[in-house]
């Protein structure tokens, strides 16, 4: 078709790029201060001690949560994986010291890999395989557990969390330092890029010499493997282990990769966007916590602004490829 | 070449049917096996009776989410209407009485509207939004009942027996899956749903308003689980619930996908589901007469889903979904 | 002979649209059909043929024209179901079938009320209806059967009744003057099964008329009664195939608006001349595609394959990027073989690229010109050391390319989607252009685009054949063939019928 004007600005676009960039930071500094007014205590040393706690463990989960959703999958096991690989830890530190460690973190990276194949070459979709997982992850944990709680008192396993450096808790650098990898490998890795073209149009993607099936599994193996090693860092801050881990935590979850500005379509977004998407999430949370307001008042405000940061995160206009269904 | 099925009749007729309905080999392995197995307590009328009253249980979940999932969506919020709506009883009975119990059709029918809405025009995608719906309704029922159960009196006849052995929620039952399944059978709207699970483009280009039935499916959904939550309601305890286990989401599911309607849609609705259900409940009791411990059947239940949905991918592969 | 006496039973008159006050896809076009004939619409792709056709059945609205009814101006329907009451419906060329349902089911899709009470459905009843509709149009199947079940062209066939079902139904007669649509019907048939549509077509021209859009010249020299040509949006073209004997020749140069000669070009090496051989393909066969394709392709050479729509010539070359798999035969890339059913990436690391005009496949829309370069060019763009993206060297990258290419943009960091077609192809061939393959695959490169890209993008496309790449060539444009291709191999029913240089490719169109 003869197109005989030249190319429309791109203004629009431009204009809506920064809605979705700013709008997170804009949050967060609302966030914080109506906290803040409401609770002077808020931003007091020990309440930043207690959001590190909150937040940390969480990060690490959201930032292998982010790599699925920007490749434009789902992963519903993240939770349950973190619980086992608690457990793991709370089980064996007995017998095998600090090797629960690498151990819980293979488990970990293997139930990632079965993931992968199950997407991949069995074709599952991302979240009924994750979600069937997490369900049999979780008989597993509680077989294995027989519902009890555990104390995990190793003072080596426990130092690796709550270690204080330069006044916060070293889980807290876990955290950093995690987040800034991930980042790191999604912005500046062709690893990275990769991934997200697979989840911008993966039909490109595999024409652009990318192995797209590899790539999944790997990605969904990293998830895990995150997962896991948020599991460790948690029982090791907390100390114990029941079956309570992680309750509800899917939903935060995502309502934090979501409200970061990682868009479920995938292709957009990435770890750098989830960590304002966590501090959102968790400081509400904390912050609804020090109100006295109970857990479940928390899912629902977060089931609403999850639905709201969906809807404004989502691109309007011209025809998305993924089938909204 | 001539595709003319003239004569569908006789062993050639219980092959096709078998064909398209794999579960039926599966139901009957299952009564050998644990028939065979645990012969008396399995054969018996006891365990008939619960038999029969888990299927209501699931049965009267699986409805909703069965019609959503012909479009290839997925309707999760189910289980939100029912604590919600038991909460809401327990305010509004001692207010205006029995009619009271027409609040969970009504919340049935909104909640179905406002995500048919969100969905078709927000573009979200269902699995996320009916999750969320759920979480939030949880958050609610919680935060109205104040943390416990709720016992609500004076809807006892819902339960009271009418059949020996039967179970009359069973009973109850039986109108309501007859309406879900004439619905989608013999009314335009199955035909509908299938052809946007199957084709939405098409649809579309055949000139089908595809955002207002895509809507129609989620409020039918939605009022089939209110007008299921009435019985389920006495039929699970007679009180408002406060727990939220995540297996009784993930359960209806396994149910839809066995009885054989996909994921992607297109196929299948709640006269499959009737078989899924069965088989599933059949699978339970019978694992439950054994000693195994109930984590463990949790467990079985997780690897169902997923074997259900491997083998159903297999099979008619009628569209080439780029999967997520 | 068409019977022109009465009036016809459709009749518009200078039809004009414009989308968005920039893209002029049609420019006072008149159509008319008259009853029991086959009336053929042909143009190139983006001559606004798919534009008048949605205008006919009312899923866009005209800036300009008029739609006579006997004589009286009536209005353009506003949806499909007033174009169905109009006599008018339409059968699309692809994705409007619905796979899993029943044939009597999709018949009656959108046209229920016809069988319908308060309660429901009266199934007996359809069904009955549906039998009829069946036998009226000798369609081979059963109502009971799934539409995924039928085969292609029984699938065309029950379509082409809906279209006509659809049409009694909301008009509630029985036997009218009906116009149906079709568009591109045949493309993706099998060789054999498109006499037998076109025969049950042309038995079903008692009935109605049909308005027909193809690209397939054997089909519009045998078939049309009358044929429109359409070219940039006007009707430049009209001929009675009944009355003056019409050549293909005629009707080429209708479409393309020039005559077809060789221009001067750069000659790659000879075909059959010596040079290394780059691709070898032996005996290559997929069943009811394409049977026993065999060539060498040399380096620097470019060879074309070409055909009427269904020829084979598209499912060949997917086949050679690894987008399709073949049933039997050998392919040899630069020497070794290649494994059946490799995945597109694996033939790439073997020097096998491909690119075709279909930017929603090829680009990433949501991100900038630079990203879409360097993701099929990751080493270019990575650091010594650790393989870290430079991004600067990215951004050089984008910007020495849009200048090679001329490509209009802001920016480098201009997002895919604002751009327009023409760029956004150019895109697509910079990134190739720097990938720099051993062989490169190009499928329809120059699709919908104005003829300055075009240009440009022959430019960038010889430049990189100079340099050595070798280039296989499957379009519909012929001035493409003669500008890109050293020697082409002519195609038709699946087999290659002849090797002809390219100065011969005029001579083609005579046969």
């Amino acid at each position: 078709m003869s197109e005989p004007c030249a190319s429309p600005t791109p203004a629009r676009a431009r204009k809506q790029l920064k809605a979705t960039t700013i709008m997170p930071f804009v949050t967060v500094v609302v966030v914080v201060g109506i906290f803040q007014i409401l609770n002077p205590s808020f931003l007091s040393y020990h309440g930043i001690v207690t959001i590190v706690y909150a937040m940390s463990y969480f990060l690490i989960a959201a930032c292998g949560l982010t790599l699925v959703i920007m490749m434009g999958s789902f992963d519903f096991s993240v939770v349950a994986v973190m619980k086992l690989s608690a457990l793991l830890c709370v089980l064996f530190i007995g017998k095998l010291g600090l090797l629960v460690i690498p151990l819980a973190l293979a488990v970990s990276a293997a139930i990632g890999f079965i993931n992968g194949v199950l997407f991949t070459k069995l074709k599952v979709p991302s979240f009924i395989a994750t979600l069937g997982i997490s369900v049999v992850l979780d008989g597993i944990s509680l077989l294995s557990s027989k519902g009890f709680l555990h104390l995990l008192e190793d003072e080596r396993f426990r130092s690796i969390s709550v270690t204080f450096i330069a006044g916060l808790p070293s889980i807290f650098y876990w955290a950093l330092g995690v987040w800034l990898l991930c980042t790191v490998v999604s912005v500046a890795t062709p690893f990275g890029r990769r991934v997200f073209a697979i989840g911008g149009n993966p039909r490109a993607a595999a024409l652009s010499s990318i192995n797209v099936d590899r790539h999944r599994i790997i990605v969904f193996v990293l998830s895990s493997l995150l997962a896991g090693l948020a599991g460790v860092l948690y029982v090791s801050q907390q100390g114990g282990w029941s079956m309570e881990i992680g309750g509800q935590m899917m939903i935060p979850l995502f309502a934090s990769v979501v409200a970061g500005g990682t868009s479920l379509r995938g292709g957009t977004g990435g770890p750098q966007r989830t960590l304002l998407g966590v501090i959102i999430i968790t400081w509400i949370q904390s912050g609804l916590l020090m109100m006295g307001l109970g857990r479940e008042i928390q899912f629902v405000i977060l089931g609403v602004i999850a639905i709201l940061m969906a809807v404004a995160t989502t691109e309007r206009g011209k025809l998305t490829r993924l089938m909204v269904k | 070449m001539n595709h003319s099925h003239t004569k569908r009749s006789g062993l050639r007729g219980v092959w096709e049917a078998t064909k398209n309905y794999p579960v039926i080999l599966i139901v009957i392995g299952l009564v050998v096996i644990f028939s065979t197995l645990y012969t008396k307590l399995f054969l018996s009328p006891v365990n008939l009776t619960a038999t029969l009253r888990q299927f209501v249980t699931l049965m009267l979940f699986s409805i909703g989410p069965s019609i959503v999932m012909l479009l290839g969506s997925m309707d999760l919020s189910f289980i939100g209407i029912w604590m919600l709506g038991s909460v809401l009883l327990w305010i509004l009975t001692p207010v205006i009485g029995p009619p009271a119990l027409l609040v969970f059709p009504l919340l049935g029918l909104a909640t179905g509207f406002i995500a048919g809405v969100v969905h078709t025009k927000g573009r979200i995608p269902s699995f996320i939004l009916t999750l969320s719906i759920l979480i939030t309704y949880w958050g609610l029922t919680v935060v109205l009942s104040g943390g416990y159960p709720r016992p609500v009196k004076g809807y006892g006849f819902i339960t009271a027996s009418v059949l020996p052995r039967v179970p009359t929620p069973f009973l109850w039952s039986i109108p309501i899956i007859l309406a879900a399944i004439i619905v989608v059978l013999r009314t335009r709207l199955g035909i509908y749903f299938w052809a946007i699970g199957s084709n939405e483009e098409g649809t579309r280009l055949a000139g089908i308003d595809v955002d207002r039935y895509k809507t129609i499916a989620f409020m039918l959904s939605g009022t089939f689980t209110g007008i299921g939550s009435i019985i389920l309601f006495e039929h699970l305890g007679g009180s408002a619930p406060v727990e939220f286990n995540m297996n009784n989401v993930v359960r209806p599911l396994v149910a839809i996908i066995l009885g054989g309607t996909p994921l992607v849609g297109g196929t299948g609705g709640p006269h499959r589901t009737i078989l899924g259900v069965f088989t599933f409940s059949i699978l339970y009791r019978g694992l439950y007469l054994s000693s195994l411990r109930p984590e463990v059947i949790d467990l079985v239940v997780g690897l169902v889903l997923i074997l259900s949905v491997v083998i159903n991918s297999r099979g008619a592969r009628m569209k080439g979904v780029d999967v997520t | 002979m068409v019977d022109k006496t009465g009036a016809p039973i459709l009749r518009v008159k200078n039809v004009s649209k414009t989308f968005g006050g920039v893209v002029c896809a049609l420019d006072d076009v008149s159509l008319e059909v008259y009853p029991n004939e086959i009336v053929g619409v042909v143009g190139e792709n983006g001559a606004g043929k798919t534009t008048l056709m949605k205008i006919l059945v009312g899923i866009h609205a005209p800036d300009r024209g008029e739609w006579e009814h006997n004589g009286v101006v009536v209005p353009f329907p506003r949806n499909p179901q007033e174009a169905a009451r109009k006599g008018i419906s339409i059968v699309y060329q692809e994705k409007g079938v619905i796979p899993s349902l029943k044939v009597y089911q999709f018949l009656f899709l959108g046209n229920e009320e016809k069988h319908e009470r308060r309660w429901g459905l009266q199934i007996g009843k359809m069904k009955q209806h549906a039998r009829e509709i069946l036998e009226e149009f000798h369609v081979q199947c059963d109502i009971e059967d799934f539409m995924y079940d039928l085969p292609l062209s029984t699938q065309k066939m029950v379509e082409i009744s809906k279209a006509v079902l659809r049409i009694r139904l909301e008009q509630n007669r029985d036997t009218t003057d009906s116009v149906i649509i079709l568009d591109e019907p045949t493309a993706p048939l099998t060789i054999e099964e498109r006499r037998g549509m076109l025969g049950e077509i042309l038995r079903m021209k008692s009935n109605t008329s049909f308005v027909y859009v193809t690209h397939i010249m054997q089909e519009v020299m045998e078939y049309m009664d009358e044929v429109v040509v359409l070219r940039d949006g006007k009707r430049v073209g009209y001929f009675d195939m009944s009355a003056q004997k019409a050549t293909e020749d005629d009707l080429s140069r209708a479409i393309v608006g020039r005559e077809i000669l060789a221009q001067p070009h750069e000659k790659g090496p000879h075909m059959d001349e010596g040079g290394e051989v780059v691709l070898s393909a032996q005996d290559l066969t997929t069943r009811g595609c394409y049977y026993d394709i065999s060539f060498d392709l040399h380096r620097g050479e470019c060879i074309g394959l070409f055909g009427p729509a269904g020829s084979g010539k598209s499912e060949i070359i997917k086949t050679i990027a690894g987008l399709r798999s073949n049933d039997s035969g050998k392919l040899l890339l630069q020497g070794r073989e290649a494994k059946q059913n490799e995945p597109a990436h694996k033939r790439l690391s073997r020097g096998v690229g491909y690119f075709s005009g279909d930017t929603a496949n090829e680009l990433l829309h949501d991100w900038p010109i630079t990203k879409n370069i360097s993701i099929l060019n990751i080493s270019k763009v990575v650091g010594k050391f650790l393989r870290f993206l430079r991004f600067k060297a990215e951004k050089a990258l984008a910007a020495r390319i849009v200048e090679q290419l001329r490509i209009t943009t802001p920016d480098v960091n201009t997002l895919i989607s604002s751009l327009s077609g023409g760029s956004k192809q150019k895109v697509t061939v910079g990134k190739w252009f720097e990938k720099n393959p051993a062989i490169l695959l190009l499928e329809d490169p120059t699709i919908g685009i104005d003829v300055g890209s075009r240009e440009d993008i022959y430019q960038a496309v010889l430049s990189m054949k100079r340099k050595g790449m070798s280039m296989i060539l499957v379009s519909d444009d012929l001035k493409e063939y003669s500008t890109l291709c050293d020697g082409v191999l002519l195609m038709r029913q699946g087999r290659v019928t002849e090797r002809i240089s390219v100065e011969q490719i005029s001579e083609v169109l005579k046969s």
